[in-house]
């Protein structure tokens, strides 16, 4: 292998006076796994638009197969072989899976009629490349992300990929179907094909990538074999400071006095059913299970969104009915949605008025008018005290980055004072810095009297902040784990232990 | 497969069709009869044809406002044109002529709306509006029933001829055809080319197709071409029907053709419709008009019944959608009771 598949070299590129990219080299091999690794804005997108063409970089040299190219279009860069998964997948979501996996390539030959029989045959033969199956005639639309990625992936393997690139593949995935896809990767690179692997999920950088290549503020800070490499040492070089997980340890629940809440024997047709818990005050409750198990659906039921059909809940024990969401958020319920982007804020509007949407009615003076000193103050109150970075509260929230919107969809809920926080996934798609803050801040909360539902399927997420965990399978609570009592191990095991079973 | 079509929004329509027909059958015997099904093609042809045209805009993703000011312009600009060469010969020239006026019409939206990137609605509500006004001041303000000697007979030129007690003589008109052409024609187009194809992926994800490497433009301008031909070969078809061509022929009916495709399981946002569909859209709208005049309803429910069936069938795949959402999540647990 004399010959490296891609090498790029010094990459500079400004945007604005503002630098993207310091002088960045590295190289990948055929068949090679590499793991791109950084915090958001450490350049990692810029660099994958420069290997794709898309931008162009202001000095350095790309490589491809040996060619040398100084500014490399889409086009040329397609055809060497670089193909890009985007994380929307670039899918036709009205069409047919057969379809959106020969599509691209019934064009590029040029054709003006539809073979539907070369069409099925071709999305086949790309499939079983990839040794999955999905049935041809499905709607791409109704499919699951998963499944959604592979069709992306087909695709690039029928376009002749040398190099595949994925963003953040593994966002919406379970852990199952993260396996899967590593196995996938894995076939993918003995049969010659490279990888670049963009994430910051840090155990899943360790297990897929052979190298792992670290940009921070532009820099290149880190490129070197996986195998050597923990956990704390990527942190470190990501965030540029060390990230004392262990400092977050919290277990003192008030178990003693009355449950916060009491969950007996709920049901929900298609969800779950014969649910029964307690939440105490002080206490942070994991959920876990995989997607699927019904917990996200017990969320929703909580809150008043799929209201359950039968069952008891009681508050500090009164029994209560949630028919509505409204049932919910009277009572203290508050709700951090997994898809904080489009169910928590309104993108468009100002964080201040996001912040104070919830509470829109308290904020009222005398008269039906709002009070804009009221809201301005409650919105400055969360903004320092969540450590939102921004310069001022009046920016829309869309101008804020994943970390920060998190915090303000939690400001927004916050600022009702609920009385019990469900979180669901609040640190999907969180860098690694953000994300220890947030579990430092769900801590504080819980240590101010709040019970937290925490939804999540990041193991040493619910081991660090969790007193209790509660694993779901097929919409049922098949066990309970003390955390002192229980370790990362043997919960992972437990997890995945759901699938084996039944297979 | 089987499923699948029972699950279909055209098995809804045919459904639908089917139960009407019953019920009108019931309250006045005289609906059921060969002169009836003539009939309702006979009216449902000049829609049909405007519908597939539409269909194809609708699929891009857009709705075109314009087309019944094209079936106007095409007709009523061929016939004051041949008015003064004294034409005394048959229809085919009218459709030779309209069909090259109403190409025209659609390339001019086609071009203006890809060469300055503007808003299908927003363009056509303008050129709707201009195509009006031109066939009004340039050609004429009043309708014309001056028809060539040859052409007279045309709305009674049938396939097959039938005697009805209650209707009297009628027939299969000859106007099927085209829309049997016109139907195979788009049916084809939409399944059998890469520019059909073209059409759904624009409508489904108009960003990828771009990705992709359809040519967004040029597919855009072959739909407003069809839709212009087929606007004016109704024009004409139409005019021929009433015997007389009128400036303002089909105006305010973009809308009820719009209604038609949608019944036909269209989705307004762009990527899904189909021929088979829109073409018992058509004949379910007409079903309608024909069923309130024989039981005697007021013409006036007409509207109504139109408004409430399409509420019902805007609500149908948003409600399915909605099931989706609140069962799809847990899939162990459907794994494990299926």
């Amino acid at each position: 292998m004399a010959e490296k598949l891609l090498r790029v070299e010094h990459i500079t590129k400004h945007f604005a006076g503002v630098t993207a990219l310091d002088d960045v080299s590295f190289s990948v091999d055929q068949g090679e796994s590499m793991c791109l690794v950084g915090e958001n804005g450490s350049g990692k997108s810029t660099m994958i638009k420069i290997i794709s063409g898309v931008y162009t970089a202001d000095s350095g040299d790309i490589f491809i197969n040996g060619n040398h190219y100084k500014k490399l279009t889409p086009m040329e860069s397609m055809h060497a072989g670089v193909q890009v998964i985007y994380q929307d997948f670039s899918l036709f979501p009205n069409l047919t899976v057969a379809e959106n996996i020969s599509i691209s390539e019934l064009l590029s030959t040029g054709k003006k009629m539809v073979n539907w029989k070369e069409v099925k045959e071709l999305a086949q033969e790309g499939l079983d490349k990839i040794r999955v199956s999905i049935p041809l005639d499905a709607i791409a639309g109704t499919l699951s992300t998963a499944d959604r990625q592979l069709i992306a992936i087909t695709k690039a393997i029928l376009a002749d990929a040398r190099l595949i690139i994925m963003d953040e593949p593994t966002t919406a995935l379970t852990r199952r179907e993260v396996e899967a896809l590593f196995k996938i990767i894995n076939d993918l690179n003995n049969q010659g094909v490279a990888t670049i692997f963009v994430s910051h999920k840090l155990n899943e950088v360790r297990q897929i990538s052979q190298r792992t290549v670290i940009l921070r503020n532009g820099k290149k800070v880190l490129d070197q074999d996986a195998k050597d490499l923990d956990i704390k040492t990527i942190e470190y070089q990501m965030t540029g400071r060390e990230i004392n997980t262990s400092s977050i340890k919290y277990s003192k629940s008030d178990t003693k006095s009355a449950p916060l809440l009491k969950v007996e024997n709920l049901h929900l047709l298609h969800g779950f059913f014969d649910l029964s818990f307690e939440l105490y005050k002080n206490e942070v409750l994991g959920i876990t299970g995989l997607l699927g198990s019904g917990r996200t659906e017990l969320a929703l039921s909580l809150f008043g969104q799929l209201p359950a059909d039968s069952g008891k809940i009681y508050l500090e024990g009164k029994k209560i009915r949630i028919r509505n969401i409204f049932d919910a958020t009277s009572r203290g319920f508050g709700y951090v949605p997994e898809d904080r982007i489009r169910e928590g804020l309104f993108l468009p509007q100002s964080i201040t008025d996001n912040i104070a949407v919830s509470i829109i009615d308290t904020l009222t003076t005398v008269s039906i008018f709002l009070d804009k000193k009221a809201k301005k103050q409650l919105s400055d109150n969360w903004i320092e005290k969540l450590n939102v970075k921004t310069p001022s509260g009046k920016l829309p929230a869309k101008s804020l980055s994943g970390g920060n919107q998190q915090r303000l969809v939690l400001a927004k809920w916050l600022a009702q004072n609920p009385k019990i926080l469900i979180l669901n996934g609040p640190t999907v798609g969180v860098d690694v810095g953000s994300k220890s803050e947030i579990h430092e801040l769900v801590l504080t909360l819980a240590r101010q009297g709040m019970g937290i539902l925490m939804i999540s399927d990041d193991i040493p997420e619910l081991m660090q902040t969790c007193n209790r965990i509660l694993l779901m399978r097929r919409g049922k609570i098949v066990n309970e784990f003390i955390r002192e009592k229980t370790t990362e191990e043997e919960l992972a095991k437990e997890l995945v232990a759901t699938d084996s079973n039944n297979h | 497969m089987f499923n699948k079509l029972i699950k279909s929004n055209e098995f809804l329509v045919f459904l639908i069709i089917i139960t009407l027909s019953i019920v009108i059958g019931m309250i006045n015997p005289a609906f059921f009869s060969v002169a009836t099904i003539y009939d309702i093609l006979r009216a449902s042809n000049v829609y049909n044809l405007m519908a597939f045209g539409l269909l194809l805009v609708v699929i891009l993703g857009g709705v075109d406002i314009s087309f019944v000011a094209i079936t106007a312009v095409a007709s009523y600009g061929t016939h004051m044109a041949m008015l003064k060469l004294d034409y005394q010969g048959g229809i085919w020239l009218y459709f030779l002529i309209g069909t090259a006026i109403g190409l025209i019409c659609g390339f001019l939206n086609g071009f203006l709306i890809t060469r300055f990137k503007l808003p299908i609605f927003d363009l056509t509500l303008a050129t709707q509006t201009m195509l009006y006004g031109f066939s009004l001041f340039f050609l004429g303000a009043t309708a014309n029933f001056d028809l060539p000697e040859r052409m007279v007979g045309y709305y009674g030129k049938y396939l097959a001829i039938t005697e009805d007690p209650f209707i009297g003589t009628t027939g299969l008109h000859i106007s099927v055809l085209y829309v049997l052409a016109a139907g195979i024609f788009v049916w084809w187009l939409l399944k059998y080319t890469i520019i059909g194809r073209g059409i759904y992926a624009i409508g489904g994800n108009r960003e990828v197709a771009k990705r992709s490497g359809f040519n967004i433009n040029r597919i855009t301008m072959i739909v407003f071409v069809i839709m212009g031909v087929l606007a004016a070969i109704s024009g004409v078809t139409q005019s021929g029907f009433q015997r007389n061509f009128s400036p303002t022929l089909f105006i305010g009916q973009n809308l009820n053709v719009l209604a038609s495709v949608i019944l036909g399981g269209a989705s307004i946002t762009g990527g899904r419709g189909t021929v088979i569909g829109t073409f018992l859209g058509v004949i379910l709208t007409q079903l309608i008009n024909r069923a309130l005049i024989l039981t005697g309803i007021p013409v006036e429910w007409q509207q109504f019944v139109i408004g409430v069936l399409l509420i019902i069938f805007i609500a149908i795949p948003a409600i399915r959608e909605e099931r989706a959402r609140k069962v799809g999540h847990t899939t162990e647990l459907s794994e494990e009771q299926a």
